[in-house]
């Protein structure tokens, strides 16, 4: 693995981006993290301006995205990632408010990793990032087009 | 109204048409009845005067014959003749008789008849005298005798007598006749008469019918128009209300959804600020080590509490206590929310109705709840209760909120009885839940079923949920509650299901 893994922080609330990133070096994860508060932007630096995705060709990263942003769906970006033929391996983390069933179960559908419900309690909250910040730690990141 | 009022004029106008229809014929049967029978009347007296005039007739002919073969013997003495006058003398008095009964009705031509007898029996008398003479073989004085008589008063006077009444039958001929011409007449003008209004009275009737029955299709057709309108109309209504509660589900979804995003913020920034606080009390109490400027040796680190003096003690309480109020706040804020999440997410999951044996059922939400029922001391007894077809999971939902409630709220001290009851009535199964608990105060009856409102000593866990929730179920599976309870007597919960709830008129319905 030559080069770290980015992490691409997808999350329109300041405030819940802060606090996962605060939760991530915690746990001893020192990666890149990339924020992003739209879907536009995200997609833009995801996709590049030709919306290939070859900017990232042979790059390590990850995907933390919240579901409910205000510019998009959070499915849409999740969706386009994983049809995208340099970006598709690379690992999704929904992090989300939203519990629902339903969403959970079309998340995993369209190739999420793994979906967190964001708790109210932060206990659970902080407990609930720091397991994966080890998820991190144990997870084989593929550069992002082979 | 008006309209009603305009249908039983029609209705009455009918009714009269068909009495005067009626009354028609009956008149002019009643009028041809009597017309026929004047006419035969009338018929009757014309031929009458006729037999009168005939019998007068044959009265002048048997003199005419006596006096004719009475002359015959005159001349032949041949008995032949003889006899024969004799016959027509014989048959002359009956005439007479005959014609008097035959006239009896008419006073006028009885006296003539009976006048005729003096001047008849003259002439017989005369006839009689002439054959006397020829029995003595005279016959020149018979002849000459009859001659003379033939121009007598009494030949004269029967002549006159006759005609007079000949002359007074002929007048009541011409008169009966025109009588009788004219009752005719008159049955003939009533039957056309009769018959036209009959068939006018049809007419009539006819076109009543016809316009009746114009209206009554009209009546259908604007009928079937208002229940294409009526219906067209409650479908409208229904899908709105379906949409408007579509909206209000999706609203409260998203709102709670929504509302959550920054509580989670708060929470974490609040939990952040109490590791602040503990990092900002360590430096304060280094702070004032180091004012001190003592030679005590720095505190040790670790978990140990730094050491204060008075008013930062005071300082870390207050600041302590403050965050104790936020972070419950937000507990009970996030438990509101994720209230009001399943009561949308309940609103939205469809209902499958199944055979559900409630006995069995109860018996497992009273396994469920053995554990708190212990320690409340309390017994919960279930008697024989009728099974019924819905949705299993709602209406556990349903009891197991009845059977927690009734268990929370029992009087301290007091053992708790239970007791679950059912019975059946027009298709609906009746369940009641009672307790012996505080009870319930009748101007809460309604509130309790409020969300997040609740009644009575606030000594208990809760949201103000569980009730309203409960009611939202029944409703939905077509039921109602309702609760009869007064404080320190108890409760009793009523729940009214329909035994066979059809899952796809409701469904339909949302």
């Amino acid at each position: 693995m030559s080069k770290p893994v980015t992490i691409i922080m997808i999350e329109d609330d300041e405030g819940h981006a802060r606090l996962i990133e605060r939760n991530i070096r915690r746990s001893g994860v020192n990666n890149e993290i990339v924020p992003f508060t739209s879907g536009t932007s995200a997609i833009r630096y995801l996709f590049g301006s030709d919306g290939s995705g070859l900017d990232h060709k042979g790059e390590a990263l990850l995907i933390l995205l919240d579901l409910n942003l205000p510019d998009m769906a959070g499915i849409e970006i999740l969706q386009r990632v994983k049809e995208n033929k340099h970006l598709k391996s690379t690992p999704v983390v929904v992090l989300t408010t939203t519990d629902d069933s339903q969403e959970i179960k079309r998340c995993y559908e369209l190739g999420c990793n793994v979906y967190i419900t964001k708790p109210v309690n932060y206990e659970s909250f902080a407990n609930a990032i720091r397991q994966l910040g080890l998820f991190f730690s144990v997870i084989q990141v593929p550069p992002a087009a082979l | 109204m008006g309209s009603r009022l305009a249908r039983d004029n029609r209705a009455l106008g009918q009714i009269l048409l068909l009495a005067a229809g009626f009354l028609v014929l009956v008149a002019i049967s009643t009028l041809s009845v009597v017309l026929v029978n004047q006419a035969r009347d009338d018929n009757d007296w014309v031929v009458h005067t006729v037999e009168v005039e005939n019998q007068l007739s044959t009265l002048l002919l048997g003199i005419r014959t006596a006096e004719s073969t009475a002359r015959s013997y005159l001349l032949t003495e041949e008995q032949r003749f003889l006899d024969e006058y004799e016959a027509a003398v014989a048959s002359i008095l009956p005439d007479i008789n005959e014609l008097a009964r035959l006239a009896g009705d008419n006073p006028v031509q009885l006296d003539g008849a009976n006048q005729l007898r003096e001047p008849v029996q003259a002439r017989l008398d005369e006839f009689k005298r002439a054959i006397d003479f020829a029995k003595r073989h005279d016959m020149a004085g018979g002849i000459a005798m009859l001659r003379a008589s033939d121009t007598g008063a009494s030949a004269r006077r029967i002549g006159e007598i006759a005609d007079t009444m000949r002359a007074e039958e002929e007048r009541l001929f011409r008169l009966r006749t025109k009588t009788a011409d004219r009752t005719e007449e008159l049955a003939s003008i009533v039957t056309v008469v009769g018959s036209g209004l009959v068939v006018l009275l049809a007419g009539i009737s006819i076109f009543l019918v016809r316009r009746s029955t114009r209206a009554r299709d009209e009546a259908e057709a604007k009928l079937r128009d208002n229940n294409l309108n009526l219906e067209a109309t409650v479908d409208e209504r229904t899908s709105d209300l379906r949409e408007a509660n579509n909206e209000i589900q999706r609203f409260a979804y998203i709102v709670s959804h929504d509302l959550r995003s920054p509580l989670v913020n708060i929470m974490g920034f609040t939990s952040e600020l109490e590791e602040l606080r503990s990092d900002i009390f360590k430096r304060i109490a280094a702070l004032h080590l180091a004012a001190a400027s003592s030679p005590v040796p720095p505190a040790p680190e670790g978990d140990t509490e730094p050491v204060l003096d008075a008013t930062d003690q005071q300082l870390r309480a207050d600041f302590s206590e403050a965050l104790e109020f936020i972070k419950s706040s937000i507990a009970k804020m996030d438990r509101l929310i994720s209230a009001i999440l399943n009561l949308t997410r309940e609103g939205r999951r469809e209902f499958e109705p199944l055979r559900i044996d409630m006995r069995e059922l109860i018996e497992a939400i009273v396994t469920t709840v053995a554990h708190q029922a212990a320690e409340a001391q309390a017994e919960i007894h279930i008697e024989p209760l009728p099974e019924i077809t819905s949705d299993r999971l709602a209406i556990e939902q349903i009891f197991s909120n009845l059977v927690d409630n009734a268990l929370k709220y029992l009087k301290p001290g007091v053992p708790g009885e239970i007791l679950v009851r059912g019975r059946t009535k027009l298709g609906y199964a009746i369940y009641d839940v009672s307790d012996n608990g505080r009870g319930i105060d009748p101007k809460d009856h309604q509130r309790i079923f409020d969300l997040f409102r609740r009644a009575g000593m606030q000594d208990k866990p809760g949201q103000g949920i569980g009730l309203a929730h409960v009611r939202t179920l029944v409703r939905r599976l077509g039921g109602t509650m309702s609760v009869a309870s007064e404080l320190d007597k108890g409760s009793t919960f009523t729940v009214t299901l329909p035994i066979n709830w059809n899952a796809n008129q409701r469904n339909r319905d949302r």
